[in-house]
């Protein structure tokens, strides 16, 4: 059976594992958080080099992907090249590939509407979903200035996003990780009192990074709709407490939560031999089987305990 | 040095996005030379940036590096991340107000 491991950033509280088929194969996953500690993480990844079938970076990103441009993470590149023989991922190419195409079927589906007001929280991580917002219409505001900053300013188009991807990416990804993201216990931390609850309030759906949108979880999400992932069960009860209508997943829901991007891209790089660089790629993932996954929290507008 | 941050601060005070951001940015920032006997202030209240020289009380911000360093960052022509990294400029302060200077200049003079 192949075997990928997710060596994260995060916070080791979160760790885990279990089975997941893609392509008619079992494939073993786990996931090992390193609570911020990068000296860890690379020591974990040296480790696991040529005894797993790949590795996922959890709780970092490697590459961010804008339009046609890829930027990389300097902490990031340190941690992959601590592995010599077995592929190392990020989650971005399963991003870009599959968030977009989720977002269209979502539209498709019913399950979203062009005409609703969209926060996503980052974007620049998730281009590929934000591009599909704005191309579809929706009103999008991306955060990632009020969120990972908090300088509060609402990044409201494509164009101006591109824009800051193009001003300010190729300095921060020499940044200490740590000054963009939060890492470690930093996202163990109950929601903090903010000044942003506006965003949420003005939107009808939330989206992105789950740990940006936990960080400053308003107390009221009734009647919303959250397109995220790496939710677990305790995440699903505090969502459906604060009256979340309805919770999308970009991927598969596994022994109660849904798994981070680089957790599936791992396991689709290990099943097929097929790297996110590789022209074959968007096929890989395309027919891969991957579900998305839809649940409704709170079956009725009013309903929840969020206020 | 003082032209420098007072180009900065018109750099800051022309563009309409940037005292967007900063509306609700009030900090007073002691830029302290290593190598120089003068000190400087910029201040950022209500969207604008002012800068001056002299001694400032209770700085919510201190940045020290030599005056080559000081002047390259704030004209634009060093980001603050490379000394930063290398240790050549060190900031006493926030990490955010840290992040927010950077995210600045890249602002104004980035791409």
């Amino acid at each position: 059976m192949k075997h990928v491991v997710s060596v994260s950033l995060g916070s080791s509280r979160r760790d885990h594992q279990t089975g997941v088929v893609i392509m008619q194969e079992n494939i073993q996953i786990s996931r090992q958080g390193t609570d911020g500690d990068m000296v860890r993480a690379k020591d974990l990844i040296e480790s696991l080099d040529g005894r797993v079938d790949a590795i996922g970076l959890g709780g970092i990103d490697r590459y961010l992907v804008v339009k046609d441009r890829r930027y990389e993470i300097q902490d990031a590149k340190a941690l992959a090249g601590a592995a010599k023989i077995t592929p190392v991922v990020d989650g971005s190419g399963l991003k870009a590939v599959w968030e977009p195409y989720v977002i269209r079927q979502l539209v498709a589906r019913g399950v979203l509407e062009p005409a609703q007001k969209v926060l996503l929280v980052s974007a620049l991580d998730r281009f590929g979903m934000a591009q599909a917002f704005y191309e579809m219409g929706f009103a999008t505001v991306a955060g990632d200035l009020i969120f990972a900053s908090h300088i509060d300013y609402p990044i409201a188009s494509v164009e101006e996003l591109e824009e800051f991807a193009r001003k300010l990416l190729p300095d921060m990804i020499k940044m200490p990780f740590a000054m963009l993201y939060p890492t470690g216990s930093a996202q163990d931390q109950a929601p903090v009192e903010n000044s942003y609850g506006k965003y949420f309030d003005q939107a009808d759906v939330i989206a992105g990074d789950f740990h940006f949108i936990r960080r400053y979880l308003p107390a009221s999400l009734r009647g919303k709709i959250m397109v995220t992932n790496t939710t677990t069960a305790a995440d699903r009860e505090l969502l459906q407490f604060r009256g979340l209508k309805t919770l999308v997943t970009t991927t598969p829901v596994l022994d109660g939560r849904s798994f981070g991007t680089n957790v599936i891209e791992a396991a689709l790089v290990a099943r097929s031999g097929t790297l996110p660089d590789d022209p074959q790629w968007d096929r890989v993932v395309m027919q891969a089987g991957l579900q998305w996954d839809v649940r409704v929290l709170n079956s009725l507008p009013d309903s929840g305990k969020g206020d | 040095m003082l032209l420098t941050l007072e180009q900065f601060a018109e750099a800051c005070n022309t563009n309409a996005r940037l005292r967007q951001m900063n509306r609700d940015w009030s900090r007073t920032i002691a830029i302290l030379p290593t190598d120089r006997p003068e000190v400087f202030w910029l201040t950022s209240k209500e969207g604008f940036i002012q800068a001056g020289q002299g001694p400032v009380n209770a700085a919510d911000l201190q940045i020290r590096a030599d005056h080559d360093i000081i002047v390259a960052v704030f004209s634009g022509t060093l980001s603050p991340t490379e000394p930063y990294n290398a240790g050549d400029l060190l900031v006493k302060g926030s990490q955010d107000d840290l992040m927010r200077l950077d995210i600045i200049t890249l602002l104004i003079w980035g791409e």
